[in-house]
This record gives C-alpha cells, structure tokens and sequence, in this order.
C-alpha cells in the first residue's frame, strides 16, 4: 500500500534502530515527548520503544482530544442531548467519556435521542433531514478537527439551515504545550510534534519551543518508521547542540500549513479566554467558541447548560498521564478498575488515549518483561 | 447505528474513532463536483466517500488528499520514500 508499507520496512526499522544507538551519548537519560495520541498509538501498537536504547525514554502528552475534555463539559453535552426535541450528535469515542452521572452512552439508553457521526457533515445531513428538531453537535479536537465544523457552519449558513447547532469544545495545541513547558513536573530533552495537527497550522508556531525554552521539535508522521526517524532527528539535534523546528513529515505538511484552512478557522471561531484541560486545569486562550458571526449557531447560547466544573474521580490520574508525569501502568486503577470496557479516566476510552493504547498493546510486552 | 447516518461511515467506537484520534487517511480523487465543493474520494481498501475540498482547491482526478472527518485538510502527493531515505524532510 503506497504511503503506508514504504513506513513499516523491517529492515529500514533496524537501520534506523541502529543510527538511534550511535547518536545517544552513554550515560545520559533522554525524556522525549510524543505530543499527539496518534504517535502514542503507533509507539505501543508497532512496539516502538523496544527498538529504542534503554536510555531514550518516550513520554506521552496531551494531544489526544477526547482525553482532555474535562467532565463538565460531557455533563454539559448530556444536559443539552436531554432537551425536549434535540437530536445530539457525537463521535464515537465521545459517546463513552464518563460524566459525573453517565455517559451520552447511558444519556441514550435513558431516552436521549444522541447518535453517533462520523464527521460534522454526517450531523448537518441529519439536520436536514429533521428540520422540526434541533441538532447540536458536540464538537471536539484539535486544529485538525476545527477546519472540519467550520466549514459545515458555513454550509450550514450558506445553505440557511437554521436547526443545526455547534457545542464547541475545539481546543488548541500551542497553549498547553507552553503549559507543560512551564510546568516545574517534567523536564523533556525534546518533542516529537503532531503530524496531522500541522497539516493545518504547519511547523512554524512551533518555533517558541527552540526559541523561548531551548528544546528540539520534530514534527513527524504516523507509522513507524516516521516515529523512529523523528526520534533520530532530536538526538542528532541534541547531540549536535542544536535546537530547531524540524519537519519530518514534509510529504503532507508545508512549514506555513493549510492558509485557507487557517483562514476558515479565524472566521467562524474565536479564542475563549480560558478553557478547562481535563488534569491540566484552566489554561488561557487554548479553547475556541464560535465568533459573533455564528452566534446563532451556538448551542451553549441557544440552550441553558450547568456550566459547573467537575472534579476528575479521586482514583483517577488522567491528569498526571497527559502530562506526561506518570506512565499508564502507575496510575492505581490502570487495568484493574479502568479498563476499556470500564473506563473511568478519559486516557482509557480513545484508542489514541496513552491508557488504552498501552492497555490494548503494551502491556504485553511488560508482562512478558516481569516473568 | 442510526439509518440517517452517512452509510460510509466507518466510526467505531469498538476499534476506537478514527476521527477522535486524530488519524488523517490519504484517498485518491475519484469524482469532482465542483458546484458543492465536493469530491468522491477513494482509500487504498477501497471504500469510497463524499470529501470536503474546500481547503484544497482545486484537485484534479487521481490526486491523493488527506482527509480527516469527511475533509481534506492537505495533499498527500510526495514520492515518501525519498522522506525516510533523504535528509529528513524540509524545515
């Protein structure tokens, strides 16, 4: 399959393995953080930090979108799904994010009417198709996920259908990778950037980390061969002395990204002043609601919402897993109380969610490493 | 799944949600409509769907785009072996 087995060579992999062992300096320990779930995906499925010395460490961060949405906003969603003739549209993994009393999983089996839809486009059919409804859907994601609703709110107003509402939870990449760099926890040697996410904004708003904190950046594909030579690329940085936005991925992202797409995004949303990160907290302009133009698109304008913040579970350590403090395994319900068939942190619902992916993969190994 | 929704959808929330994750698929055009900005886009296993090209204007037949919740959010038309094998992609 071209684009796809070109990144999956065995014999490449061991190359590139190799080169990874002659570029690390012996002694010193690298902490590497994958930003995005879908590299935390990858890493775990294709056994990726197998074929790293034992001295490169991977930590995973918090670019999975479905893991950072906090519970008040899915006791927000569930609130609205309730309301008398709405049809509440979602995507599949947001159907079982836990809120503080269910899920829109359980919001459905109660007799809300929620369904499952693979794009913003699916959501503005259904609306069509309901015009004596409502229907709100509950938008998630990074800047890969935004240009896709803003476009479906344009058609929407292009197209004058007035029933098809937005709950926007979109967020931003830059502000909580600032955050985390600020953060007195962890102290990284580099980072592997989200490839698809830089689809549209490109590799140049990556820049502060080189400039304003010294780290290396790389922004790199998906399959396993992309990871391993990013993780090559920050070594050699590293071991060279130099620390700059590298881009890896140059088959699908252009340095400056997708100009119409950012375009499209500065028309139809704008920054929140804040937005609550599940286990992050408050972090400023990192959310985005829809500008004043779509007002009348708002869901949370048009339907009255809790509003409240909600406290992770006690047992639950999301927070210290997105943030790249703890690994999947030390969180003390991983595998035990939080599975993916009972998930009770967010981690453990998406299959890019660091708990899962290492549920479904890794675990394996460690097992295999314990005997 | 619900009988209104898109029958190529292929969300699963099983498998995890290929939308949620971030997980952009590289499709190659098929079929241009123009007038709504739309294009029939085909995977490599060859399921087919109706992809958002307003961002990527214009596509010609054949073209790989990559696509992400129903739009074409970046072309996919590089030769990718020369990435894994060259000086590690342009900055």
């Amino acid at each position: 399959m071209r684009f796809v087995e070109e990144f999956r060579d065995a014999a490449l992999g061991r190359a590139l393995a190799g080169e990874i062992l002659a570029a690390v300096e012996p002694g010193r320990h690298y902490k590497l953080m994958e930003v995005c779930g879908g590299h935390t995906h990858s890493i775990y499925k294709y056994g990726i930090d197998d074929l790293l010395p034992a001295n490169v460490e991977l930590v995973h961060g918090p670019g999975c979108p479905v893991c950072v949405i906090p519970m008040g906003r899915v006791d927000d969603g569930i609130a609205i799904a309730h309301q008398p003739n709405v049809i509440f549209t979602c995507f599949g993994d947001m159907m079982r994010i836990p809120g503080s009393d269910g899920s829109l999983q359980d919001a459905k089996a109660a007799g809300a009417d929620v369904r499952m839809v693979y794009s913003p486009l699916d959501a503005l059919r259904i609306a069509k198709a309901n015009p004596d409804r409502d229907v709100v859907f509950f938008a998630i994601g990074f800047e890969t996920t935004a240009p896709s609703t803003a476009l479906t709110l344009k058609r929407a107003k292009a197209e004058g259908v007035t029933n098809f509402l937005c709950m926007c939870n979109h967020v931003t990449i830059v502000p909580p990778l600032r955050a985390l760099l600020d953060s007195p926890d962890l102290r990284l040697d580099g980072f592997i950037g989200p490839g698809h996410v830089s689809t549209v904004v490109g590799a140049r708003p990556f820049q502060f980390i080189p400039a304003d904190y010294g780290k290396p950046i790389v922004v790199a594909g998906f399959e396993p061969l992309d990871v391993l030579q990013a993780v090559h690329m920050i070594l050699r940085q590293l071991a060279e002395g130099r620390c700059e936005v590298e881009n890896q991925y140059s088959r699908v992202v252009p340095y400056d990204g997708n100009l119409r797409a950012l375009e499209v995004l500065a028309e139809v949303f704008a920054l929140r002043p804040h937005f609550e990160w599940r286990g992050m907290g408050f972090i400023s302009q990192s959310g985005l609601r829809l500008s004043d133009a779509y007002a009348d698109f708002d869901a949370e304008l048009r339907y009255d919402v809790p509003g409240v913040r909600v406290a992770d579970p006690k047992a639950c350590q999301c927070g210290e897993v997105l943030k790249g403090v703890i690994k999947p395994w030390e969180c003390k319900v991983f595998g035990t109380a939080c599975t993916p068939e009972r998930p009770i942190g967010t981690c453990m619902v998406s299959s890019e969610g660091a708990c899962a992916a290492y549920y479904n993969f890794g675990r394996f190994a460690r097992e295999r490493e314990v005997v | 799944m619900p009988s209104d929704v898109a029958p190529d959808a292929h969300c699963d929330p099983r498998g995890g949600c290929i939308t949620c994750g971030d997980v952009a698929l590289p499709m190659a055009v098929r079929h241009i409509d123009a007038e709504r900005g739309l294009a029939l886009c085909e995977h490599e296993d060859g399921r087919r769907e109706s992809v958002e090209i307003a961002l990527v204007e214009p596509v010609a037949i054949g073209e790989r785009l990559l696509v992400h919740a129903g739009t074409a959010i970046g072309r996919a038309n590089a030769d990718a072996s020369t990435a894994i094998h060259g000086e590690g992609g342009a900055r």
